[in-house]
């Protein structure tokens, strides 16, 4: 396994470019060459400022601006993403440039807020906005290590085909429970029908199905007493084969749900506070002019 | 005719299509129905018993249907475990997921067997993070709406129907207001008084302003619930003059700033363009940690000084300030002199290094009281310490200082001279000496009407105690010419000029403050306050001239050269050195006065300290 998942690796390195070394890191050395400047000038500057430093100086306006600026921009790359174009301006760079921008964005906002903070709403946008950055550094995480250990996981199944034996495997239960008993029925049909796949967000991430539906219907067949007749008992050495069969596939398909759900539960945070920031810069940028 | 149970048993295709069809006849008058193979209508679905029920004919176009196992079915939509159904009503019965409906037929019943697809396949889509409420979606409008509609709109638009409960503003405030101003923390409207719009002048001279507002200022500051009595500040000059004088910032970044925020309605001559809140207390240049600068709001220099007093005729012709671009080329100082003496007397300015004399209607030798023997200091030791001297004469033996050291007091003829010069010209019938009305020209000269000299003019010089009051009598000379000719009381110190027989004597008018244009403290110990001077700190001699000067025309005030000995001198260079800041001795809203310094307890402004308390419960 591990021998056909490092030949895939190293293909993928030939072959593919991923956002974060688009163009030899262009977008990385474009941020950091702002950082360097924006603190270069900022700490020229700021002691030679008539006032403490703050967004209300010249300095902190022209950093208010490009943090502004950049934070529609950045916001932006969720029309962009569903336009499909390629090259220079393909969804790889300008993905490569949201990473590196907004990553740059903790230093530009930061030096904007003149180290001035306090619980009002212009604190409350600068926290909002570090939120979105976090959670996006931790997708960046995310995309650059769990696709990795999705493709460990599933091996050369797919999603589909995970399914589709769960289904069969449902399916030759239900056949092969017909001249159950209702006792013995009723624990097939308990794994058949109320065997939840994916669950909650926390039992995803943790992988507590210790209340599997199928694990218990397996401990009740087990308990169940002697079956009246042989061709019930055949039925039942069937159906517990079967079952067994099926806990390995639902244990596949959750794994995989486990390490999706890290790979996606990051933009439960971004989305959200992306459009909790947008409202907070826009009362941060009115209220700033009306209580001018 | 025997009845029959005609089964319809439908199949639904997998891929979608006809279904299939398959109908079978069972002969009456009873069938089973159940999951084992043995029952007459086979229903392979787990939740349906191996034998779960029966049913059968009970005549007239019923059929009774009841549980064999026990376990319930439905009919019509209702659980049961017996029923007697009228085919006429096309009922259905429910065996898990199977559906038999009924029917009439010619010989029995029609049974509709079909099986409702319980499509629980899971989409791959499983595999992703879903939720129906909190979804992404959801979220990001939920979290978006609610921060616009508190954060923005309700501060916006209902602040003003809100503000006595809650101030839902606040929450706008980008840092705290200085403690003077902290009780306007809830009440943004008072100085952000128009949305959109910079804080105007009008809003701080509403409490601020000096002269005729000042009673309005006081009120209003009260009425806004201010703890302290505000500071009430003149502007620098005359509005329009300002306006004219000021120039733009000498830097490229400066000038753009200064006209941008011209344009947008943000002016950088406005009160708060240099009086900030909301922003912390920074260092302030020359301020120590304890001064407690934070009390008022962090002051910015917007223009320096000498950015407008550089040229400044070029841009306001009518001035008549001379240019001070720095403190090296500080104009000479001019000292009000006093040009003529009298009831109104006038004043001029006059450079220092033209070496102005005074026309006071004084005599008054400086040197002749300073002298450390003689006469004078001879007379000090006799009247002795009880009577404030029993030396000789020193400054402080006149010029005593005001209320707070800075100045002094006014000189007085009683206090400071009727020690030793004494008014009295006569003893009464009871024994007391009687005095001469000092300051009243007209008075003097009526109580000595008709009284004659008895002694020659030009006796010694008398005291009181000492007076010889026999000098008058009525006969002899005239004491009237007597006292106002040389060697008569009035004479020793009056310019007097005779016309005829009528004596001229002009009121004497002595300069409170020479220097009217700057502050000087003379409380300070290196100015000869008391205190422990740095070393090269000054004593009153070291400036004021007094001990050489014979005339009461002489000015007697130093020259800036005095003042730059320390004053823009390092430590290096002298010990009592200090800055040469403009601010100094021209504060900007009464270039009159010296500004006080950061070390100083700026709190002295705040007053109404019984409310103070307030402040801190």
């Amino acid at each position: 396994m591990s021998q056909v998942g490092g030949h895939t690796e190293r293909v993928r390195h030939r072959t593919h470019e991923g956002f974060l070394r688009h163009r030899s890191f262009f977008w990385a050395q474009v941020a950091t060459a702002l950082c360097v400047v924006v603190v270069g000038v900022y700490f020229f500057v700021a002691r030679d400022l008539a006032e403490p430093p703050n967004g209300g100086s010249w300095l902190g306006y022209l950093l208010g601006t490009m943090s502004a600026g950049l934070i529609v921009w950045l916001a932006c790359l969720g029309v962009r993403k569903r336009v499909i174009t390629a090259g220079h301006y393909s969804l790889k760079a300008w993905v490569s440039a949201h990473v590196y921008l907004g990553l740059s964005l903790t230093i530009l906002a930061t030096l904007h807020t003149g180290f001035q903070f306090g619980w009002n709403i212009h604190t409350l946008a600068y926290v909002l906005m570090m939120a979105v950055i976090v959670s996006g550094a931790l997708g960046v995480w995310a995309y650059a290590t769990l696709p990795q250990r999705l493709h460990g996981n599933r091996g050369e199944t797919t999603r589909r085909q995970m399914l589709d034996t769960i289904g069969s495997l449902d399916a030759q239960l239900h056949e092969a429970a017909q001249p159950l008993d209702r006792a013995a029925a009723d624990v097939v049909r308990l794994s058949i029908e109320q065997t939840d796949l994916g669950g909650s967000f926390w039992k995803r991430l943790t992988q507590s199905y210790g209340d599997c539906a199928n694990r218990r219907a397996l401990a009740r067949l087990r308990a169940l007493p002697a079956p009246g007749s042989a061709v019930q008992a055949e039925a039942l050495t069937k159906v517990e084969s079967l079952m067994q069969q099926k806990a390995d596939a639902l244990s596949l398909a959750r794994r995989q749900m486990g390490i999706t759900a890290l790979l996606e539960a990051w933009l439960f945070v971004h989305i959200p506070a992306t459009f909790a920031l947008l409202a907070a810069l826009i009362a941060h940028i009115v209220s700033v002019f009306a209580y001018w | 005719m025997a009845q029959a149970f005609h089964l319809r048993l439908i199949t639904e295709r997998a891929g979608g299509g006809d279904p299939i069809i398959r109908e079978r006849d069972v002969a009456g008058p009873e069938a089973g129905i159940g999951r084992a193979p043995d029952n007459d209508v086979i229903l392979a679905d787990l939740a349906v018993d191996l034998k779960h029920a029966r049913m059968r004919f009970a005549g007239d176009g019923r059929v009774v249907l009841e549980t064999v196992s026990g376990a319930p079915f439905t009919v019509d939509g209702r659980s049961t475990q017996r029923a007697e159904i009228d085919l006429a009503r096309g009922p259905v019965a429910g065996f898990g997921s199977y559906r038999l409906a009924f029917e009439t037929a010619e010989d029995g019943a029609t049974v509709t067997v079909t099986r409702e697809d319980d499509d629980h396949h899971p989409a791959p889509s499983v595999f992703s993070l879903q939720a129906r409420v909190f979804n992404r979606r959801n979220m990001a409008w939920v979290l978006g709406s609610t921060i616009a509609l508190i954060c923005l709109l309700v501060p916006l638009f209902l602040s003003g129907v809100l503000a006595p409960r809650i101030h839902p503003d606040q929450q706008w405030s980008s840092g705290p207001l200085s403690k003077a101003h902290a009780f306007l923390e809830t009440d943004c409207k008072a100085c952000h008084v128009k949305n959109f719009q910079a804080v105007r002048d009008d809003a701080c001279q509403s409490c601020h302003g000096a002269g005729d507002a000042a009673p309005k200022s006081l009120a209003r500051a009260r009425e806004a619930g201010s703890p302290f009595e505000p500071l009430l500040a003149s502007d620098h000059a005359p509005r329009d003059k300002l306006e004219a004088a000021t120039p733009l910032p000498a830097s490229l970044g400066g000038k753009v700033s200064t006209l941008v925020q011209r344009a947008v309605g943000h002016p950088t001559d406005r009160c708060a363009s240099c009086h900030i809140e909301h922003t912390k207390a920074g260092p302030v240049p020359g301020s120590t940690p304890e001064a407690p600068m934070d009390h008022k709001p962090r002051l910015v220099v917007v223009q320096d000084c000498a950015s407008c007093h550089s040229q400044l005729k070029m841009r306001l012709k009518t001035t008549e300030l001379v240019d001070t671009p720095n403190w090296e080329k500080h104009a000479t100082f001019k000292a009000m002199v006093v040009t003529s003496a009298g009831p109104k007397p006038t004043f001029q300015r006059i450079a220092l290094n033209t070496a102005p004399q005074e026309r006071n209607g004084l005599t008054f030798p400086h040197d002749l009281h300073l002298q450390p023997l003689g006469g004078v200091a001879r007379q000090a030791i006799v009247l002795g310490k009880n009577k404030g001297y029993g030396a000789a004469l020193e400054c402080a033996s006149c010029h005593r200082p005001d209320a707070g050291g800075t100045g002094f007091q006014p000189i007085e003829m009683e206090r400071d001279c009727g020690s030793c010069h004494s008014l009295a010209y006569a003893r009464g019938s009871d024994g007391r000496l009687l005095e001469l009305p000092h300051g009243e020209l007209q008075k003097v000269v009526d109580t000595l009407a008709g009284r004659r000299l008895t002694g020659g003019a030009g006796s010694n010089r008398q005291r009181p105690g000492t007076i010889r009051p026999e000098a008058f009598s009525a006969t002899g000379a005239s004491a009237y010419r007597a006292t106002f000719s040389r060697g008569g009381a009035c004479y020793d110190c009056h310019t007097v000029a005779w016309e005829g027989d009528t004596v001229r004597m002009a009121p004497v008018s002595l300069t409170q403050r020479y220097l009217p244009r700057g502050g000087f403290d003379h409380s300070v110990p290196e100015h000869g306050g008391p205190g422990q001077a740095k070393a090269g700190g000054f004593e009153c001699a070291d400036c004021h001239k007094a001990q050489t000067s014979a005339r009461s025309g002489d000015v007697l005030i130093p020259d800036l050269k005095s003042c730059a000995t320390c004053h823009g001198q390092t430590t290096a260079q002298i010990a009592a050195a200090d800055d040469a800041d403009c601010t100094t001795c021209h504060s900007f809203h009464a270039p009159g006065q010296a500004t006080p310094k950061p070390g100083h307890p700026p709190l002295e402004t705040l007053r109404w300290t019984q409310q103070v308390a307030r402040l801190g419960d």
